[in-house]
């Protein structure tokens, strides 16, 4: 059964119990219809749960008509409103037609708005020899037609997949022409990327010569039988290149999830806010804008927003959907609720996709009466980075995770634990979904933020013996990347610290001390290869922390 | 109902529009007019055209035999793209027309300066021509970049070389001088306590002038402070004539301790200069190459290295060169950047240059993706959403 199959049996069987008139299909003439429903439905089994208890402070909502959706009641349509921000954190792919849902609100903020969707133009080509073939790879038997077919089949789902407008050669190239045509075709659409699906061992010279000449990332799909090493050697390690050399389509994928990546961070705009500048400037390399704004842009749009019912609902789902509640008081919910209003409300403002703040000055001064974490944790859920202390190349490294493998991680401060030599990886903010943006999340515990005793942060449990990379951004020329293993989740108290703090044992480094980077994201999975390979496509360098020297105790 | 003017008075009419728009290019042709990015400090073109930043103003001129030496300019403020708010001054030497072109580029963090200098030959004939950049007496030529106080402030375009004279000796590179930077900590000559570092893998170069095909000792000094342990900072040293030499001066000498190596050197390509280079080697984990000390001596001197680092040979040197440190200077005298250029019939010839504006520095050309092509249209982008 396909997803999309079991949420229209999950909506159909929700909207029984909530009794809506009409079925499923007759608010579905449209996917946008349909998707309507689903939202309404699934709000409206948001609401049964939520006769679980809730504050007194809540007021009750209001028993009028209401016209943004007849079939429900006006309870059960503001349910859905406002459960629909709370929605985004835990809805998987449901979220966007939870969002959608809120259109009737005038103030409202669609959250799924706010993830870059770039245009993404991909340019293709099958090279090929001139028919029959013979001798030489991949040789006579080799069925050209039918591999083509499930090769152009794999390409056109791959790019529906991800977005990706597909400009294809109708014909394979096989003759010096037509490549000189397709080059010259690539030079002047300048499309994101270009892929080339190789189908004979002597096409290696046009590879070269798209990767010297064409001046757009490649990516090279040799089938098993179109290459020996002699031929991958050099090019799979250029920059600007990525070579598969297997049967493998989802490393093709990959490839295209990078050409996808990049232009995310092209179209991204990150907030930065800190300071009393307002500029904007561009990153090199990366072509994220970066738009400074005040520090008091923040604390000031705060007071202003309302706490109405999308804040208290959010606030309540977020408390719902953890496995304990520590410190946080239902005022503390609200107030971090806010926080995640406020947010969207500013990145709206200023048709921007990210945020960097200075959340601990801000604590700090006391302008605000919590920290962001909470919040930020439901945007990192949501693909949307907000980033902790206006670390600009912490959030760029928190969009490589989302942008890339989609799924969000947790800039951390590193600690070296020396008895057990491992490393500690600690913030008061992580992503919960960890294991994707479509996945279930991790439990996690609502906590203060450790620092300063105040507001909603979250202890996210990762899996212990789970494998997690840990990548940071140096700058947009330069890039860490290194993995290890869960060991533990460590609680606040005993240690200090932060709240999500979690114990990893380091591959290919000898002494926990070594660890190169501060902030460095700490995601789920070992993607060490297709970050490389991202690095590699676009001129990044790589560094890993080393294998077996020590840091000096140097100037 | 508005009269219209009578047939007499019509060519006074045009003659005062006429007067009223000379009057108007000539008031527009004497104004300064800013550079900048939303948000971003800016920098001016002045009344002469001249490029004025924090650091000093950039002047471009040309000269060339027959070429009157000076040209009114009119300076003029401008949209590229119809968006990107930019400066121009055009002025015409005789055949040559010079046209100057300055937009603010938001490059992260403090933007850019991007100065486009437009040469055009209208004359019909081939016209040799010397485009002269003027600086700070304080600014440095390196190898792709002028550097004024360790700031790099200006790109040079690539693929076209300067082509000013030069002095007996000097650095040229885009290193960083560091004075003070090492501890040696036994007794050497001072030279040990300075070092010039290759920062993100530029190396570090020096030209000394010699008799074509000449023979020299070379003598490279090193002290590593910031690494304790080996394998850190290995650095490649390239000295003309003599086969390279790899070392990792803590493997070799220690932390903070100087040592050195020798080179028997020669003018091999006979062009009259001995090159001095350090690289970083491929793949270490500290790309920065560091180099301390350089001296050169007689060929027939025989040497103690011991000695040498003590500094008791300094006065038999022909060269001594504390790098980094109170004797060292640039290959080209400062102040100035020139190239000469020679522009075909009705032939058209552009070079840019990044410019660093208030708080910014220019990158390293082989460290950044920027094309004019590109910051353009990062200026757009960036003018075209700011509210």
């Amino acid at each position: 059964m396909s997803i999309d199959e079991k949420v229209r049996e999950a909506a159909e069987a929700i909207t029984r119990i909530n009794g809506a008139r009409g079925s499923v299909q007759s608010l579905s003439s449209t996917p946008g219809d349909f998707h309507l429903a689903i939202g309404a439905a699934l709000a409206g089994n948001v609401a049964m749960k939520a006769i679980t208890p809730v504050p007194a402070s809540l007021p009750k909502p209001m028993q009028t008509p209401h016209a943004c959706c007849g079939c429900l009641s006006r309870r059960q349509c503001l349910k859905l409103i406002s459960t629909a921000a709370a929605g985004l954190a835990f809805s998987g792919e449901l979220f966007p037609a939870l969002a959608r849902s809120r259109k009737a609100d005038p103030d409202y903020v669609d959250p799924t708005r706010l993830r870059p969707r770039p245009r993404i133009c991909l340019d293709a080509a099958i090279l090929q020899q001139p028919r029959p073939y013979w001798l030489g790879w991949p040789g006579t038997t080799y069925n050209l037609d039918q591999r083509q077919k499930e090769y152009r089949a794999l390409l056109a789902g791959s790019c529906q997949r991800l977005g990706i407008e597909l400009h294809e050669e109708d014909k394979p190239i096989e003759t010096e022409s037509e490549f000189a045509s397709f080059l010259k075709s690539v030079g002047e659409r300048k499309p994101d990327g270009v892929v080339v699906i190789l189908q004979h061992m002597n096409c290696w010279g046009w590879a070269n010569r798209l990767a010297n000449e064409a001046g757009v990332p490649l990516i090279v799909f040799a089938p098993i039988g179109t290459s020996f090493t002699g031929h991958v050697a050099a090019i799979s390690r250029r920059t600007g290149v990525y070579v598969v050399s297997s049967l493998e389509w989802p490393a093709v994928e990959e490839g295209l999830r990078m050409v996808r990546a990049k232009r995310m961070f092209e179209e991204t705009r990150v907030l930065w806010i800190k300071g009393q500048d307002r500029n904007e400037t561009v990153l090199d390399r990366l072509g994220t804008k970066v738009r400074a704004i005040p520090r008091n842009t923040f604390n000031e749009l705060f007071d202003k927003m309302p706490e109405n019912e999308e804040v208290r609902d959010v606030a309540s789902t977020f408390r719902r959907h953890a496995k304990r509640v520590v410190e946080p008081t239902w005022q503390d919910s609200l107030n971090s609720a806010r926080t995640y209003t406020t947010a969207k409300r500013l990145m709206t403002d200023e048709q921007a996709n990210a945020i960097s703040m200075d959340c601990l000055g801000m604590v700090s001064a006391k302008v605000l009466p919590t920290p962001p974490c909470g919040a930020w944790t439901m945007f990192q859920d949501m693909g949307v980075t907000c980033g902790c202390e206006a670390d600009l190349f912490g959030a760029t490294s928190l969009m490589l995770t989302s942008y890339l493998l989609d799924r969000p991680g947790y800039m951390n401060d590193p600690v070296a634990e020396t008895v057990k030599n491992l490393l500690i990886a600690a913030h008061c903010v992580s992503g919960s979904r960890i294991a994707g943006f479509n996945q279930k999340p991790a439990p996690y515990i609502l906590r203060s933020h450790s620092e300063s005793g105040l507001g909603v942060s979250v202890q996210v449990l990762w899996p212990v013996g789970a494998v997690v990379s840990l990548i940071r951004f140096q700058n947009p020329n330069e890039l860490i990347i290194d993995t290890g293993t869960v060991v533990r989740n460590i609680d606040t108290p005993p240690a200090g610290g932060c709240r999500t703090s979690v114990e990893i044992k380091m591959d290919n480094v000898e002494d926990c001390r070594d660890v190169l980077g501060f902030h460095q994201v700490v995601t789920l999975g070992n993607h060490r290869r297709i970050v490389e390979d991202f690095c590699q496509l676009y001129g990044i360098k790589v560094i890993h922390s080393p294998e077996h020297t020590a840091r000096a105790n140097a100037a | 109902m508005r009269n219209r003017p009578s047939r007499q008075s019509q060519p006074i009419c045009r003659a005062r529009r006429f007067c009223a728009l000379a009057l108007l290019v000539a008031v527009q042709g004497r104004t300064e007019v800013t550079v900048t990015s939303p948000g971003l400090a800016p920098s001016r073109m002045d009344d002469r055209g001249g490029l004025v930043e924090d650091w000093g103003t950039l002047s471009v001129t040309v000269s060339g035999a027959g070429l009157p030496a000076t040209a009114p300019v009119m300076v003029q403020g401008i949209r590229l793209d119809d968006r990107i708010p930019a400066a121009q001054a055009q002025s015409k030497q005789g055949p040559i027309a010079l046209t100057l072109t300055a937009f603010r580029a938001p490059v992260w963090p403090a933007g850019l300066d991007v100065l486009t200098v437009r040469l055009a030959e209208t004359a019909g004939q081939e016209t040799p021509v010397q485009l002269s950049l003027a600086l700070p007496e304080a600014t440095r030529l390196g190898l792709k970049t002028v550097s004024f106080g360790g700031r790099p402030v200006l790109g040079l375009p690539a693929g076209v070389a300067v082509s000013q004279a030069t002095r007996e000796w000097g650095w040229a590179d885009d290193a960083l001088a560091l004075p003070g930077w090492a501890t040696p900590a036994v007794e050497c000559d001072p030279a040990f306590r300075n070092i010039r570092a290759g920062m993100g893998g530029v190396p570090i170069l020096y030209r000394f002038k010699v008799d074509p095909k000449a023979k020299a000792n070379v003598v490279l000094g090193f002290c590593e402070s910031f690494w304790a342990q080996a394998g850190q900072r290995p650095v490649i040293c390239q000295v003309e004539g003599a086969p390279p030499q790899e070392v990792d001066p803590v493997a070799r000498w220690g932390q903070h301790r100087p040592g050195a190596l020798l080179f028997a050197a020669s003018d091999a390509n006979g062009d009259g200069m001995l090159e001095v280079a350090v690289l970083p080697k491929p793949g270490a984990a500290d790309q920065n190459p560091i180099l301390n000390a350089i001296w050169l001596f007689p060929a027939e001197t025989l040497l103690n290295l011991d000695q040498v680092i003590a500094g008791k040979l300094n006065a038999v040197a022909s060269r001594y060169v504390q790098v980094g440190g109170a004797n060292d200077q640039s290959l080209a005298a400062g102040g100035r950047v020139e190239y000469a250029l020679t522009l075909p019939a009705r032939a058209t010839r552009e070079l840019t240059f990044l410019v660093a504006c208030p708080g910014s520095s220019v990158p390293q050309p082989d460290q950044m993706t920027w094309t004019l092509e590109k910051l353009r249209q990062s200026a757009a982008a960036v003018w075209r959403d700011w509210r």
